[in-house]
C-alpha cells in the first residue's frame, strides 16, 4: 500500500510542470528584451 | 491551448523530439501571419496602381481569413495541430512585450478603472449567465462553466474552473466550443459597432477588453481598429485575466460546499497557481520602460517584436477555428452563450460610455 502510495506520488511528482506556458512565455519575452537593452539584438524590423 | 500546455509539460519527451513536434505547425502559423502582411501591402499597393479606393484591411484580418479557409476546408493536418497550438504561447509573449509600450501610470490609472468595471462587469455576468443557463435547463456545471467563460477570459478560465469544480469533459468541450464560436464572430461584429458608434480608440479598446472573452480575440479585435485600440484592449484584458483566480476560487468553494467534498486547503497557493503569470511579466516591462531604461530605437524593437508574436496569434486564431467542429456540439449551449455575449456587449458598452469622463 505505502510502496503504491509512493509510485503514485513519485508519478504526480514527475508529471507537475515545473514551468507553466505564462512563466515560459514571460521567460522568453524578458531574454529579448534583454537581448535587446544589451544590443545583441540591434533592431527588430516590421 | 490544452494542447500546447500539455506539449510544453510533456517530460519524457527529449526538446529534440518536442521542438520536432512543434516546428511544421509553427511554419505553418509563421507562413499564415506573413502571407495575411504581404497581402495587406499587396491589396493597398493594387488599389494605388489602379486609381482604386479600397478598404485598407490590415494583416490582422487577413491572416486570420486565410487561417479560417484553411481550417475550414483542408483542414490542419494532425502533425501540424501542436505547434499551431501554441499560438496561445505567442500572445502571452507578445503581451508582455507590449508593456514597453506602457508608461506605469498609465497602466495603473486606466488598469485602476479597467478592474473597477472589471469587477461590475464579472458580477452582473455571472448572474446574468447562471439565471440563463437554469432558464433554459443546462446542467449547473455546464452553466458554471458558461458563466466563467463568458465573464471572465474564456478558454483559460473554463480549463481552470473545470479542474477545480471537478466538471465533465464533455461540458467543458461544449462550453469552450460555445465561447470559441461567440469569441470569432464577436471579433468581427465589434469593431464594425464600435465604428458605426464613432467610438474613440480609448473607448472601443476598453469595451473590446471587457466584452470581447477570449484575449487572443480581445487583441485581434483591438488590432481591427486601430493599434492604439489594440493597447487599451490588451490591457483592460489583462485586468480581467487578473481576476480569475478569485472568481475559480470562489466556485471551487461553492461547489465543494454543495457536493460535500473537500474544499480548497491553501486559498493563498491556490490563488497563486491560478493568477496568470504573464500579468507580471507586463507590468515588469512596463516599469523597466518608464524607468527609460531602453533608447527609444530599443523600444521600437521591441514593439516589433511584439507585433510578430500577435501575427502568430491572429493566424493561430483562424486555423483552430472549425465551424463543422462547433457545429456538432449542439445549439442550446450556444443559444445560452449568445445570449449571454450580447447581453455583456450591452453591459459593457454602457460601463465604457459612463467611464470615458473618466478617461478624458
Amino acid at each position: 500500500m505505502t510502496h503504491q502510495h509512493d509510485s503514485r506520488t513519485k508519478k504526480e511528482n514527475r508529471a507537475a510542470p515545473k514551468f507553466s506556458l505564462d512563466a515560459w512565455a514571460v521567460t522568453l519575452a524578458l531574454v529579448l528584451s534583454i537581448l535587446v537593452w544589451i544590443g545583441w539584438i540591434k533592431h527588430i524590423p516590421w | 491551448m490544452a494542447s500546447s500546455i500539455a506539449l510544453l509539460h510533456s517530460r519524457p519527451l527529449g526538446s529534440f523530439k518536442r521542438i520536432a513536434q512543434i516546428l511544421p505547425g509553427l511554419l505553418l502559423l509563421a507562413a499564415v501571419g506573413y502571407a495575411g502582411k504581404s497581402l495587406e501591402r499587396s491589396f493597398a499597393a493594387f488599389g494605388k496602381a489602379h486609381h482604386l479606393t479600397l478598404p485598407n484591411i490590415e494583416y490582422v484580418l487577413w491572416a486570420i481569413v486565410i487561417g479560417l479557409v484553411i481550417a475550414n476546408t483542408t483542414g490542419v493536418p494532425a502533425s501540424f495541430k501542436p505547434g499551431v497550438a501554441t499560438y496561445e504561447f505567442w500572445l502571452k509573449a507578445g503581451i508582455v512585450l507590449l508593456g514597453s509600450r506602457f508608461l506605469l501610470g498609465d497602466v495603473l490609472k486606466l488598469g485602476g478603472i479597467s478592474l473597477v468595471l472589471v469587477a461590475i462587469e464579472i458580477a452582473l455576468s455571472l448572474l446574468f449567465m447562471t439565471a440563463l443557463g437554469r432558464a433554459f435547463g443546462l446542467k449547473p456545471k455546464l452553466t458554471t462553466l458558461l458563466a466563467v467563460g463568458s465573464s471572465i477570459c474564456g478558454v483559460s478560465a473554463i480549463i481552470a474552473t473545470k479542474g477545480a469544480i471537478d466538471a465533465d469533459d464533455e461540458d467543458s468541450s461544449f462550453a469552450i466550443a460555445a465561447i470559441l464560436a461567440l469569441g470569432a464572430i464577436a471579433l468581427f461584429i465589434f469593431p464594425l459597432v464600435g465604428h458605426w458608434l464613432g467610438m474613440s480608440d480609448q473607448a472601443y479598446g476598453l469595451w473590446a477588453g471587457l466584452g470581447i472573452d477570449n484575449t487572443a480575440e480581445v487583441t485581434a479585435a483591438g488590432a481591427l481598429y486601430s493599434d492604439a485600440a489594440a493597447k487599451v484592449a490588451v490591457l483592460a484584458k489583462t485586468a480581467r485575466n487578473a481576476m480569475i483566480g478569485f472568481v475559480v476560487l470562489g466556485y471551487a468553494l461553492h461547489w465543494a460546499r454543495k457536493e460535500g467534498t473537500e474544499g480548497v486547503a491553501n486559498k493563498a497557493a491556490f490563488l497563486w497557481a491560478k493568477f496568470p503569470k504573464f500579468v507580471l511579466g507586463f507590468l515588469v516591462i512596463s516599469a523597466v520602460a518608464t524607468a527609460h531604461v531602453f533608447s527609444k530605437d530599443q523600444l521600437t524593437s521591441l514593439a516589433n517584436l511584439s507585433r510578430w508574436a500577435f501575427l502568430l496569434t491572429f493566424a493561430g486564431v483562424g486555423l483552430r477555428t472549425n465551424i463543422a467542429e462547433m457545429r456538432k456540439q449542439g445549439l442550446r449551449p450556444f443559444v445560452v452563450g449568445a445570449l449571454g455575449e450580447v447581453a455583456i456587449a450591452f453591459l459593457t458598452l454602457g460601463l465604457v460610455f459612463g467611464a470615458e469622463k473618466l478617461l478624458r
